[in-house]
């Protein structure tokens, strides 16, 4: 019996052999002619199938008719016939129309052809590419609908990312995740722009898979993993360069500043300050605080995988100097990665991504009044820098300091290291389902450190510390006690530590061969936690840096200062649903659903529906589509609702964390306040998103994807300013954070990228983008008629508004028109402006009652936007023969920017311009007259306002890539040399540091305080790989 | 297949439902509002976050002189502080810092009032009537100086206002809030003691003589004599005689604080820093450093701001004989003439004005300086009411009532007067009026008060320069005040 069986089965194996053979062949890339390591072979209409190995050779079991289909991602896939073959060698051609792309979806992926949402990709090669410290920088003219503005160029410094629009007078920052782990913005310094695979970037409602907190679009950072069955790649790559600063304000000099001084103090009947004003240049203080300063960053990888596990590991190090402040403005950054995934059982997937970082920075004080820079501007060119041997006083202007002094006596130093990591298992549970589970986290512990010493800027300085120029300390009474008040440090820690825990199945299958179905079912749990503690020890010995530490401090009794601790917990608990159905992948529909529970919200409000439909139509699959011309053509709509919790905690309550500090018995006592006021019905922000796409490919070489958005924001979170009534002016008070206003945001936004082999060796890319946005107010709370933004410090009043009808943050002060020329021309118009003499600004009577009125807002205008009406960006690249060229430039059109820098202090210097100010009748029309007195000439007008637009050249690259056969002497496969300029060109009208003004408080946005100017780099590297 | 469902939908609604409970946390090692008042030290610790904001009154020390004939604005430039030039010149409007300052730093205090009483009935302790008593009186100054400044306020009491009301609340006839504060101050008079051992709190005669102020402030002259002299008759107080310039100045130091000249004081200290970022967070006295001499290098002074500049008619207004001209007003020329090494001492003249004079009651000296920034941290009391102030307000009280009792009303005038050393007056009737008000401005100039008593004695037109009848004897409302409640509030007469 058993012998029959083995019969059986052994003439059964025989008769199946008998209609396979074993093929073999190799599968290389088409242009390169290299072999493709891990392509996916199929027979068509099985399962069987089998996968290229590290040199592209493969071996299958099929019959002579089978027709087997070679895919590979970012190929075209190719179906041959065997055709009795037992080799068969297959070239794949490169997809360049990208269709194939893996997009990121959020608990899942799809292809671009398949995608119905607006979603943007940017390859990690183009944010290296970039060469930037921070990887949000490399996104600035990228892709249409993203745009990047700068809080500050200086090293550490950090940007804005703001997805289609301003929607929120509160935070605007997309949500980031980083390999499935939520990643807060103001800790993007510590990625490596290196380490990064893809980004991929959710601009519509289908960001609604991560409800409340995807209002302001959702950024997918992966990083890089390695490639099953790929030989191990060693990959180096490192540059240095050098810094300067791009630009430098046009002040006057010394003999400028004399002549312009006699002329302001004679105009006010007070005695001429120079009576000799032949002083020549006299000092540039800008000079004597800008440096060039070195910028170098060094990353070494290796990565590859065997049949089971593919790994990507790598180390870096990335290192900028300030251009301000020599070594006192310092960034420093140490990365190591660790990502690998392996099958730990069969249909058991284990991924693991480990990121640590380690940041060290240091920086000056900068873009507020009182920082190096604002120093360096208003400080008088007819003082030397130092006098006596010790720094200059700059005894004439009672808020300005010697800026190199203060420099000199600035000591900080930062230092965060982070841990982020996810371990996720995925379990193939068979053809259909697929079950994951992961845990992230990020921990992050922060060190600051402040050294004050004690110092003497000159008499009446406010920064002093010292008592006296003999740098005595202070003695400060505390009862019968005298105190000594000498240097102090501070020191803080802070910790965070973040994780989620998420569950979720993906399904999909195919009925009837065009059925498609796709669902995914899932739960998050966030928390996100913090400590914070943090003191300040006095007496620190010999005012020195060498004893900077809480504990060698001398205080009496060794007692700390200003001692704070504060602690942080938040939660989120959602679970969420998708399912897409399409047919034939010509007409798709995608639904999602997602219910939110967030700790930021309290009981009224806590809980929460977001969600989205859209769909999408492959015209050109259809048969009656016979353009040649268009390759591809789909025809996208989305719509949803998401929402925006980014708040600080438990604002529905009012706490007591107001200052509540009285003296009795000549001794402070503590006692208690409200501090928040409450707003129990506080609840998110809500978004709708309407966007209506269209994606073609064209000739074979174009993308082109076009959106129309409209995007209404509604209950915006913020804290207003509230009417004095409320009681929350006191110490440590804060207005109550409420759902108030509506903002709408639409646009078009279009990409346009082409490629080409012009040649043998010759490839050619071209990538545009564009971005027409308009921003308006739609509502502000019933009875408010505007709420209040950035200040205007150089006349006071306010600069900026929140106001429905215009857009957000927009300028409003007096409109001029020229300069008063004479006493008659005052005398004889049909406007009084009250205190008008000749050469001051001619105001314009908005409200056409006859006056001028400067104590109430009844003149005042719009004069002028922060926000552009065009953002583009043009990228390029081109080889040939071994050298690339490759560029982006980057456009912001239409913008206006509040020139908020200058002084007016009578002493302090002025910008070049008012060289050109009014003299007499006639001289000009556009500058007023100089003068100590008090004129209505700093009222906020559209004399401070100025054209914000430019175009800058981010980055252009030239390099070359030795021939194989030079490389190969050194074991190398690829050597690349190049040299690159970030920030080369900038052309603007503007007159300030930089045009590019980002504000991390959407009102401040363009409102330039004297903005750490962008750094010009000149860079050279090299890319070796073995 | 039918199992992976069940599986799925089972671990899902566990998780699901497990993990909602998750969300009810509180913040960790917060005090929560409104599970606040369980203790008697929560009542005191309340109590003194309603005491804090008296410290802003530094304000009420600029705009009462600088609104006056008595001093300038000054200031590095005529945009250092514009709302205060504004004031100076009488051009002030609905755009002025200062101004909303003196609205929001006085609502916060008797907002923190109200809260206090909002929970009063909560909990039971010996010495609550006393505690209430001093936030009574707290909540009255504060309406006081609103309604000095301002007319028709909201009048809010006793709870906390919800953020839907405050933009629909209405302001209040000026009378009921004069009401709201009498009752106040009542209270306080007849619960408080004479005296306190701590320091700083409130007093039946601090009470009393604010009550008697805010009774002279509407003109209801008996009432104010009454209480009045129950402060001069019962209360602890008597004048103190001075011979010296020196020795009148030296009645503001830091020594002299709680004297028993002293009625109300506000406290401050300089142990604690701060940063012109916020004014209100200051535990020093701001007006000091402020009011300093512009980068003064030199004995005695400290280096300031070169604020709130007497005014040469103040200087001039003073018979030389007066000791308390050059008690009240430093001539710095003079002053430097007197000195060692005149040629070098230094000092800078501001942008914003410069008169020669400058504030000797509170400006910034060496031996009385706050720890950084000491411009800021001045540990000299503001002396809100002195006796010489009781003295002179009764002394117009009695001279003003229906019955007027001149011959009290001399004696008390005198007895300001006799202890600078100056002869007696015996003027009676609207002389003795005339001679009580300019009594006033010689004894109290450099403290806040002179605007005031020239709006409410109807003098301010003929004083002030570019003064408004029917205009400037209120402060506007800041426009954005009037914003913030939809534009119902009807703005100050004339300041459209």
């Amino acid at each position: 019996m058993k012998h029959k069986l083995l019969i059986l089965l052994f003439l059964l194996s025989g008769y199946l052999a008998l209609g396979q053979n074993t093929i073999t062949g190799k599968v290389t890339d088409q242009a390169s002619g290299q072999g493709l390591p891990g392509v996916n072979i199929f027979k068509v209409g099985t399962s069987e199938g089998a996968v290229t190995d590290l040199d592209g050779n493969f071996k299958i079991q099929a019959g002579a008719d089978d027709i087997l289909r070679f895919s590979f991602i970012g190929y075209k896939s190719k179906e041959i016939q065997v055709n009795g073959r037992s080799v068969i060698d297959v070239n794949l051609e490169e997809d360049v129309t990208s269709l194939s792309e893996v997009v990121v979806v959020g608990y899942g992926t799809t292809t671009k052809k398949e995608l119905t949402g607006a979603i943007s990709n940017v390859s990690g090669d183009a944010i290296e590419e970039r060469k930037v410290p921070r990887m949000d920088q490399a996104l600035q003219g990228a892709v249409s609908g993203v745009n990047i503005t700068t809080n500050s160029a200086s090293p550490g410094g950090s940007a804005n990312i703001n997805i289609r629009g301003i929607s929120t007078n509160g935070d605007n920052s997309p949500l980031i995740i980083v390999d499935g782990v939520i990643f807060p913005d103001e800790g993007l310094n510590s990625l490596n722009p290196n380490d990064i695979a893809s980004i991929d970037i959710i601009k519509d409602a289908t960001a609604g898979i991560y409800g409340v907190r995807a209002a302001n679009g959702v950024v997918i950072i992966e990083t890089k993993k390695g490639k099953l069955n790929s030989k191990p790649t060693i990959q180096f790559d490192g540059y240095y360069g050098v810094q300067e600063t791009s630009r430098k304000l046009d002040l006057l000099n010394a003999r400028e500043y004399a002549i312009l001084k006699n002329e302001a103090f004679a105009a006010n009947n007070q005695a001429v300050p120079f009576a000799n004003t032949e002083l020549g240049e006299g000092t540039d203080w800008q000079d004597q605080v800008f440096q060039q300063a070195p910028m170098q960053s060094y990353n070494l990888s290796v990565s590859g995988g065997s049949e089971k596990t593919s790994y990507n590991v790598g180390g870096s190090y990335f290192g900028q100097q300030g251009i301000v402040g020599d070594d006192k403005a310092n960034f420093e950054r140490y990365n190591a990665r660790l990502n690998f995934v392996t099958e730990v059982f069969p249909k058991v997937k284990l991924t693991n991504t480990l990121l640590y970082s380690q940041e060290r920075s240091s920086g000056i004080s900068e873009g507020v009044i009182g920082s190096v820079l604002f120093n360096a501007v208003n400080a008088y060119p007819t003082e030397p820098v130092r006098v006596d041997g010790r720094f200059s006083y700059l005894n004439n202007v009672s808020d300005i300091i010697n800026p190199v002094a203060q420099i000199q006596n600035t000591f900080n130093d930062a230092e965060t290291n982070k841990i982020v990591g996810k371990q996720e298992l995925t379990y193939t549970i068979n053809d259909n389902f697929e079950a994951s589970a992961r845990i992230g986290y990020n921990y992050a512990i922060v060190d600051v450190k402040v050294f004050n010493p004690l110092v003497w800027y000159g008499p009446g300085k406010f920064a002093n510390s010292a008592l006296n120029e003999n740098l005595d300390p202070r003695i400060i009474n505390i009862g019968e006690l005298e105190v000594e008040q000498g240097a102090s440090v501070f020191e803080s820690r802070e910790s965070y530590f973040n994780y989620l825990a998420e569950g979720f199945v993906n399904y999909k299958n195919t009925f009837g061969d065009v059925h498609n179905v796709k669902g995914t079912v899932g739960f998050s749990f966030t928390e996100e936690s913090s400590r914070i503690l943090n003191g300040t020890g006095f007496n620190i010995p010999n005012n020195s840096l060498d004893l900077a530490d809480i504990s060698a401090n001398k205080a009496v009794g060794g007692y700390l200062n200003n001692v704070g601790s504060s602690q942080g917990l938040d939660r989120l608990n959602s679970v969420f649903l998708r399912a897409e159905y399409d047919y034939s992948k010509r007409y798709l529909i995608s639904g999602i659903i997602r219910r939110d529970g967030s700790t930021k919200f309290g009981p009224n409000n806590r809980f929460g529906y977001f969600g989205s439909v859209s769909g999408a139509w492959v015209i050109s699959d259809e048969e009656f589509f016979n353009i040649s011309a268009v390759d591809f053509a789909k025809l996208r709509v989305s719509f949803g609702v998401v929402g925006n919790d980014q708040i600080s905690s438990y604002a529905y309550r009012a706490n007591l964390g107001g200052e509540a500090t009285y003296v009795f018995n000549d001794a402070l006592l503590q006692g208690a306040a409200i501090g928040r006021a409450a707003n129990p019905d506080l609840k998110w922000e809500e978004t709708r998103q309407t966007n209506i796409g269209l994606d073609l490919s064209l000739f074979n070489n174009f993308d082109f994807g076009i959106n129309y958005f409209l995007k209404d924001t509604k209950d915006l979170l913020f804290a207003p300013d509230v009417s004095a009534v409320l009681g929350t002016y006191g110490a440590g008070g804060l207005a109550p954070i409420v759902n108030n206003g509506d903002v709408r945001n639409q646009g078009v936004e279009f990409d346009l990228n082409y490629r080409a082999t012009l040649g043998k060796d010759v490839n050619l890319t071209l990538g545009y983008n564009f971005t027409y946005l308009q921003n308006e107010v739609t509502r502000t709370a019933e009875g408010i008629d505007f709420i209040p933004g950035a200040g205007f410090s150089v006349g006071g009043g306010i600069a900026t508004r929140f106001e429905e009808g215009f857009p957000i943050g927009y300028f409003n002060g007096y409109k001029t028109n020229g300069i008063w020329q004479t006493a008659e021309e005052i005398a004889s118009s049909d406007v009084v402006q009250p205190g008008a003499q000749p050469g001051d600004l001619r105001f314009v009577d908005v409200n056409g009652d006859g006056e001028i009125n400067f104590s109430n807002n009844s003149d005042k205008t719009q004069i002028g936007s922060p926000i552009p009406d065009f953002t583009m960006g043009f990228n390029f690249s081109l080889s040939a023969y071994g050298f690339d060229l490759s560029g982006n430039i980057y456009a912001a059109l239409g913008q206006e920017i509040v020139r908020n820098y200058e002084r007016q202090s009578p002493f302090a210097n002025q910008m070049a311009y008012n060289l050109n100010r009014w003299t007499g009748p006639g001289s000009t029309n556009e500058y007023p007259r100089l003068t100590t007195e008090g004129t209505q000439n700093t009222q906020f007008s559209d004399f401070y306002v100025e054209d914000g637009s430019y175009v800058r050249l981010n980055n252009v690259q030239i390099g070359y890539t030795l021939p194989v056969k030079w490389s190969e002497t050194i074991k190398s496969s690829k050597v690349r040399f190049y040299i690159a300029a970030n920030n080369a060109v900038t052309l603007t009208r503007y007159m300030g540091y930089t045009p590019d003004v980002g504000s991390s408080g959407v009102l401040g946005n363009g409102v330039d305080l004297g903005r750490y100017p962008v750094a010009k780099i000149l860079m050279g590297g090299i890319n070796l790989q073995f | 297949m039918k199992k992976i469902k069940y599986i799925c939908l089972l671990v899902f609604t566990i998780s699901f439902a497990a993990c909602d409970d998750r969300l009810e946390i509180d913040p960790p090692f917060a005090e929560d509002a409104e599970s606040f008042f369980n203790t008697q030290e929560d009542y005191e610790r309340a109590l003194i976050g309603a005491y804090d904001l008296l410290q802003t009154s530094y304000l009420n020390n600029w705009i009462g002189e600088i609104a006056s004939d008595n001093a300038i604005a000054g200031g590095e430039s005529v945009n250092d502080s514009r709302g205060l030039h504004q004031i100076d010149e009488m051009t002030h409007g609905g755009v002025n810092d200062e101004l909303r300052n003196v609205l929001r730093f006085n609502y916060a205090g008797i907002t923190r009032v109200n809260y206090m009483f909002e929970f009063r009935d909560k909990i039971d302790f010996e010495g609550k009537d006393v505690l209430y008593a001093e936030a009574a009186f707290l909540r009255a100054y504060y309406y006081f100086q609103l309604v000095k400044y301002f007319g028709d306020i909201p009048l809010i009491v006793d709870r906390r206002l919800g953020i839907e009301e405050a933009v629909s609340i209405d302001r209040t006839p000026k009378e009921q809030v004069y009401a709201q504060i009498e009752a106040d101050l009542q209270v306080a008079s007849e619960v408080l003691e004479w005296t306190n051992s701590v320091k700083g709190r409130i007093t039946k005669g601090a009470a009393l003589a604010l009550l008697g102020k805010v009774y002279l402030y509407q003109d209801k002259f008996t009432e104010a004599a009454t209480t009045l002299d129950r402060v001069i008759n019962e209360g602890p107080y008597s004048t103190i005689t001075t011979t010296t310039s020196e020795e009148y100045t030296a009645l503001f130091s830091v020594e002299q604080e709680g004297n028993l000249e002293s009625v109300f004081e506000i406290q401050y200290t300089g142990v604690e820093g701060g940063s012109y970022g916020c004014l209100v967070c200051l535990e020093g006295n701001a007006a000091l450093g402020f009011q300093g001499i512009r980068q003064y290098e030199g004995p005695i002074y400290g280096d300031g701001n070169s604020y709130n500049l007497p005014t040469e008619d103040l200087y001039n207004a003073f018979d030389p004989s007066d000791i308390r001209r050059d008690g009240t007003v430093l001539d710095i020329e003079a002053f430097i003439a007197e000195q060692e090494n005149p040629a070098d001492i230094k000092y800078v003249i501001g942008g914003g004005g410069h008169t020669g004079y400058y504030n000797n009651k509170y400006i910034k000296r060496l031996d009385e300086l706050g720890a950084g920034d000491n411009d800021l941290t001045s540990p000299v009391n503001y002396r809100v009411i002195r006796y010489p102030d009781v003295l002179l307000m009764a002394a117009e009280a009695h001279n003003r009532k229906p019955s007027a009792n001149d011959g009290l009303a001399q004696d008390y005038l005198n007895q300001v007067r006799n202890r600078v050393g100056l002869s007696a007056i015996n003027v009676t009737g609207q002389a003795l009026t005339e001679a009580i008000w300019e009594e006033r401005r010689f004894e109290l100039s450099g403290e806040g008060h002179r605007f005031f008593d020239l709006v409410r004695t109807g003098q301010a037109s003929e004083s002030i320069e570019g003064f408004q009848v029917g205009k400037n004897e209120l402060f506007p409302i800041p426009q954005i005040e009037i914003d913030l409640v939809g534009g119902t509030w009807e703005q100050n007469p004339n300041y459209n």
